[in-house]
């Protein structure tokens, strides 16, 4: 098998703070206790159309 | 020296001081100072808030007692009630909620309804008094911008950090995540006193109660020369006077001398009368008897109303209900029936005196703080009675372990999920009232900004829309200022949905106790005091007091205007209304809550009491609208008391008998029409149909727009504010949010493709933005938890070089987009079929968990797919991970298609011009003026003969000047007397000035031959709106596809990819024409040809029996005269559908 794929993290949308999660865990940031988190954009390279 | 003093006098402006004296002072400043005050929804927000701080306490007082019916020395009473802060409770933790942080995670913003209660508990003499404070009961939802909301006086930096938009109007609710609002109510007033005809034309007088305990209708009708009671409590119509006569009214003179001496009346009673006397009821107790025997019979019989009977305490209780009996004392209440009497006939003698049900006057608007208080009531009665009821379950049961606490028992279930389903399914269910209302919410309109504002200040109608009746939908005149006369929809509900006016206020009821003593004070003589023949003396008005009769007054013009004095400093609330009816010589006193009022300026002897000093102070702010109010210089009018009023349109107009004046006349129109410039130049139904458009026009909608997550956003990449804009415009926030652009039209006919209103677009204004929308769409997905514990999963994708057991990886090209988390990553480009959450869900979620865990094979693939246009690429904007109420993970999903304009996208101007994009043309082939101007759409110049929208045209000449002269120009309604409208003679001025026509025609050169056009061409800036029609969310056609199964049938509808029908219209074209090989292959061959075996002897359908191998018909039993022919299969089914409902249709074969 592959190593340990990197673990996503997630945004706060209050304070900012990056949050990693696992399966089964609430949806709170770490920090401020938020309960909104955003996923981080793609960091794959993105070519777009502008018309 | 010399030098200094010349420019000194330079700078004086000599034209100003030539000037004459300004008379008229400009009163605009009011108008935003009254908006900055009261806000665009005011209405909303403090009938909300008189719920929250007055109501609620009222309710909670009535019924401040839980005493078990077991043991009466248990109680709970309730001393104190109020809303707390918007809270959530969480695993314990209190959290603040804000509505942004409700909208986002799909919660219900609402507050705890706190109570401090007093209760005993023990048992058997020792029992203890005890004390809890704050106790919960219920949580309330809040309406934002109230005085419960976080957002309540906050600036606009604490707005922000919170979410909100500075601009947002507030006075919805946030309910489970959507935005609700319940919207005005319009109805009939309540305990008034209404003269109609009936659909027979019999004259009667209704009167609609509406007191605490009960609600009823009484109607008094003149049949036949007879006058009767109806009431849904009597079986028949009740001859009137055995009604008097059982209310102890048993003299005939009496009765006579309260109607009025005058002989007309009396010989229009003295059939009643007769009637009465024939029936030989003569005393109370043979009228009583009388009523007994007419009484419905109720289901469960024997009702005991103890020694009285029924039809006393009807006639108590609910035969007009509005006027109380106190101590059995039913004076009042026959003189109230004496007065509709005595209505009823001066509409018989008079038919002026017949009272219009259209007329805004005899209306009350029920506002959100109402209903939701009505809802609460009901559900805080049902509460109490819950706790009564297991409070006495408990204490029934022999052995109880401990002592009963019944203030554990207050539970908040009740009153939090009634609330809640009431606000998100709009439907109000009320037992005691019978009040079963369907649709009082809406979810919040939120296309654009100014569909939003609309949308809260909407007014829906009561009565059922079907009625034929032309009278409800007609403009009243009664409307003036109150009611917008623009802003109405099209069609079925023309006319009776209503938008408010921009100054309009509803009143919230006002404490009664004060006034009426006051009005006694004044020289009101008491009703208890006059005899029924001092009742209706000439020259003397009766005093009527929200529908009450108090009594009367022998001046009562000086009564009214001391009222009015009183009012206007302050004494009494400047909502309570006056107003002296001479016809019905009556004075009406009014303080109820839901009256249409707007503020007006007061003149004495037709001279305005502001001066230039007051403007002046409001303008450096020292003063605010409210300290105007205070000094009597403004005060609010509702429909009926500006009966009493002269109102001039401007200050010059006063003459000495004017008493007040309008403070502006744009004002008359609401938020919707505001927008239009120069509305009072068009022809009235256009401006209509911009009131529709503006809703769907395409722009920002939100400072926080993108922090939002709307299942569907449509904004504009490059709003503009417009260059004519008005004074609505700016007061209601529309330059800062706008929806629209600045496009430069040229009015003239262009290649083929702009006809029927069709425009032709430039192609490089579209390169450099014009009309480039946004479409932003949500997409949920939900962790779901399974009650058997399992759950779904988000795996991991597979990607390209990872194989599975069988070698194979089919989907990992539909996943590309997706991290390692098995959500779709914001900034990636999605295509339509590629995944944007690999989700599985275990295949058995129901019953016993299984043992060890579920193994990959337990789950199924439940991955969701995008479904877009094909061929088109949208990009996800925003994913947010948050949990749902039962603690699941919810992810959405924003995904923004960027849209440019193409043929058949809609677009409109503000003057309710639309048209679809027609073609669009390079700019080398567009013509072009002198100095280079090329137009960015050019507009067929048919439309403007028919439509008459000049109105268009000058906003042309105006943004025409407008950008010459680097100048906003004003269009406002009716604006010209007062400087709020440019005329057009300045426009032109200032064009020429800048070196174009003064007609706004420009010379225009061809750009396809590059000679000069023949003409010369009307041309400038047109604010242009993009509306969401667009064509590609519409366009659709199909070959062959999905069939529904039971007709084999193309399925319908664009999102099942359905069918084009060739329906019964386009049939009959085919059979005109005589295409009759082209009817048969679109209903047979290419629809769905069914072989089928029919017998000739019986004309039924047989079948085909595979083993003989020949066809059979089931009734005649053999398959002697089988023939084998096609049908539609839909034929077929027809057939068979009517066999099954014992209709035999039988085909009879002939040889083609």
């Amino acid at each position: 098998m592959d190593p340990q794929p990197e673990p996503v993290s997630y945004i706060c949308g209050d304070c900012g703070m990056e949050n990693t999660l696992k399966p089964g865990d609430v949806i709170q940031c770490r920090e401020c206790g938020y309960r909104i988190l955003y996923k981080k954009r793609t960091r794959r390279i993105i070519q777009y159309e502008a018309r | 020296m010399e030098d200094l003093r010349n420019r000194s006098h330079a700078d004086v402006d000599y034209r100003k001081l030539a000037a004459p004296i300004k008379s008229a002072v400009d009163k605009f400043q009011l108008v935003p100072e009254f908006l900055k005050v009261r806000g665009l929804v005011k209405q909303h927000l403090d009938s909300f808030n008189y719920f929250a701080n007055t109501e609620i306490k009222k309710i909670v007082r009535a019924n401040d007692k839980i005493v078990s019916s077991v043991d009466p020395n248990l109680y709970v009473r309730f001393k104190d009630v109020r809303i707390g802060n918007p809270t959530e409770a969480l695993e314990g933790i209190v959290e603040d909620l804000s509505p942004q942080k409700c909208r986002l995670t799909d919660k219900t913003y609402a507050a705890p309804v706190l109570v401090d209660v007093e209760y005993t508990k023990g048992s058997h003499g020792g029992y203890s008094l005890l004390e809890k404070n704050d106790v919960t009961i219920a949580r309330m939802p809040i309406m934002l911008r109230s005085c419960c909301c976080v957002l309540f006086r906050k600036d606009e930096d604490e707005l922000a950090r919170l979410g909100e938009c500075p601009l947002d109007p507030g006075g919805y609710f946030v309910i489970k995540g959507t935005e609700k609002v319940i919207l005005i109510q319009e109805q009939l007033s309540k305990n008034r006193i209404i003269i109609d005809t009936d659909k027979k034309g019999n004259i009667n007088a209704s009167v609609t109660s509406s007191t605490e305990a009960t609600k009823s209708k009484t109607v008094v009708v003149m049949e036949k020369g007879k006058m009767y009671l109806q009431l849904n409590q009597f079986a028949k119509n009740i001859p009137i006077m055995i009604v008097m006569k059982a209310m102890g009214m048993e003299s005939d003179q009496e009765v006579v001398q309260m109607i009025g001496r005058d002989p007309r009346y009396s010989a229009l009673l003295l059939q009643s009368i007769e009637e009465c006397a024939s029936l030989s009821i003569f005393t109370q107790q043979q009228a009583l008897e009388f009523l007994e025997g007419k009484l419905k019979k109720l289901p469960y019989a024997n009702m005991s109303t103890g020694k009285e009977g029924r039809a006393m305490s009807i006639l108590r209780d609910v035969f007009l209900a509005n006027v109380r009996v106190i101590k059995n004392n039913f004076r009042p209440k026959c003189i109230y029936v004496a007065v509709m009497l005595r209505r009823m006939m001066e509409a018989i003698l008079n038919k002026d005196a017949m009272d219009d049900k259209d007329y805004v006057g005899n209306k009350r608007l029920e506002l959100s703080g109402q209903l939701i208080s009505l809802l609460f009531e009901d559900l805080f009665k049902t509460m109490i009675s819950e706790v009564q009821k297991q409070a006495d379950n408990v204490l029934s049961k022999r052995s109880r372990s401990s002592q009963l606490d019944l203030s554990m028992l207050l539970v908040k279930d009740i009153i939090t999920q009634g609330l809640e389903r009431a606000l998100s399914t709009g439907n109000w269910d009320v037992k005691r009232f019978r009040m079963h209302r369907k649709g009082m919410t809406q979810v919040l309109a939120r296309l654009s900004f100014i569909g939003t504002l609309g949308h809260v200040t909407r007014i829906s109608p009561q009565f059922e829309k079907s009625r034929k009746v032309s009278g409800p939908r007609a403009l009243q005149p009664s409307q003036w200022g109150m009611l917008c006369p623009c802003d109405t929809p099209e069609g079925e509900a023309c006319g009776l949905v209503k938008n408010l006016a921009l100054m309009t206020h509803v009143t919230t009821d006002q404490e009664e106790g004060p006034l009426i003593a006051l009005c006694y004070c004044l020289g009101v003589e008491d009703l208890e005091l006059l005899s029924g023949e001092e009742l209706h003396t000439p020259n003397s008005f009766l005093i009527i007091f929200n529908g009450l009769i108090l009594g009367k007054h022998r001046r009562p013009q000086r009564f009214a205007n001391t009222m009015r004095k009183l009012r206007r400093i302050g004494r009494i609330g400047e909502f309570v209304s006056v107003f002296v009816n001479e016809k019905q010589w009556c004075v009406y006193i009014a303080s109820d809550g839901g009256r249409v009022c707007r503020p007006l300026v007061i003149a004495d002897k037709g001279i305005s009491r502001i001066k230039e000093h007051h403007m002046k102070g409001l303008l450096d702010g020292a003063r605010t609208f409210d300290d105007f109010l205070r000094e009597g210089l403004v005060e609010y009018l509702d429909v009926n008391e500006e009966n009493n009023a002269l109102i001039a349109l401007y200050e010059q107009d006063a003459t000495p008998e004017t008493t007040h004046i309008e403070i502006e006349p744009f004002t008359i129109l609401g938020v919707c029409a505001g927008l239009i410039p120069f509305p009072h130049h068009n022809q009235s139904p256009r401006n209509t149909y911009q009131c529709a458009m503006g809703k769907q026009a395409m722009g920002n909608i939100a400072y926080n727009q993108l922090l939002r997550m709307d299942t569907l956003l449509y904004l504009l990449v490059y709003p503009q504010r417009p260059l004519l804009t008005t004074r609505t415009i700016e007061l209601t926030g529309y330059d800062k949010l706008g929806a629209g652009q600045n496009a430069t039209v040229a009015v003239m006919s262009y290649s083929g493709y702009d006809i029927e209103d069709a425009i032709v677009m430039n192609k490089s204004s579209l390169d450099r933005g014009f009309g480039r929308c946004i479409v932003m769409k949500k997409y949920s997905a939900v962790n779901q938890k399974y009650e058997n514990g399992t759950s779904d999963r988000i795996l991991r994708p597979p990607r390209k070089d990872d194989r599975n057991k069988k070698g194979e990886n089919p989907d990992w090209e539909r996943m590309q987009i997706l991290d390692n988390d098995g959500i779709a990553a914001p900034g990636e480009i999605i295509r339509p079929n590629d995944v944007y959450i690999n989700k599985e869900s275990p295949i058995i979620t129901k019953g016993n968990p299984k043992l060890g865990g579920l193994k990959d094979s337990d789950y199924k693939p439940s991955r969701q797919t995008f479904k877009g246009a094909e061929g088109e690429s949208c990009v996800v904007d925003r994913v947010t991970l948050s949990s749902d109420k039962n603690y699941n993970l919810s992810i959405k999903f924003m995904i923004r298609h960027t849209r440019r304009p193409e043929v058949g996208d809609k677009f409109s101007s503000r003057h309710g011009q639309k048209g679809v994009c027609g073609t669009i043309v390079q700019q080398e082939d567009f013509p072009f003026s002198e100095r280079g101007i090329c137009p960015d759409l050019i507009m067929n110049p048919h439309g403007f003969p028919s439509r008459m929208t000049v109105g268009k045209m000058i906003e042309l000449l105006g943004g025409k000047a407008g950008v010459s002269c680097g100048r906003f120009h004003y269009g406002s309604a009716f604006g010209e007397p007062s400087g709020h409208a440019d005329r057009v003679e300045a426009i032109s001025e200032t064009l020429v000035k800048h070196g174009f026509s003064y007609n706004g025609k420009d010379f225009l050169y061809s750009g396809i031959t590059g000679c000069p056009l023949q003409a010369y061409i009307f041309m400038g800036p047109i604010y242009y709106q993009k509306l969401k029609h667009m064509v590609l969310d519409k366009m659709h056609a199909r070959g062959s596809g999905p069939r529904v199964m039971l007709t084999r049938q193309p399925t319908e509808g664009r999102a099942r990819n359905g069918g084009l029908r060739v329906g019964e219209m386009e049939r009959d074209c085919l059979i005109a024409y005589g295409a009759s090989m082209l009817i048969y292959e679109r209903l047979m061959l290419s629809s769905d040809p069914f072989e089928v075996q029919v017998c000739r002897a019986c004309g039924l359908l047989g079948y085909y029996n595979y083993k003989l191998k020949t066809g059979i018909c089931s009734s005649c039993k053999n398959g002697d005269n089988i023939s084998t022919m096609k049908l539609p299969y839909a034929c077929k089914l027809l057939i068979q559908e009517l066999q099954s409902m014992n209709i035999v249709p039988r085909l009879r074969l002939a040889d083609s």
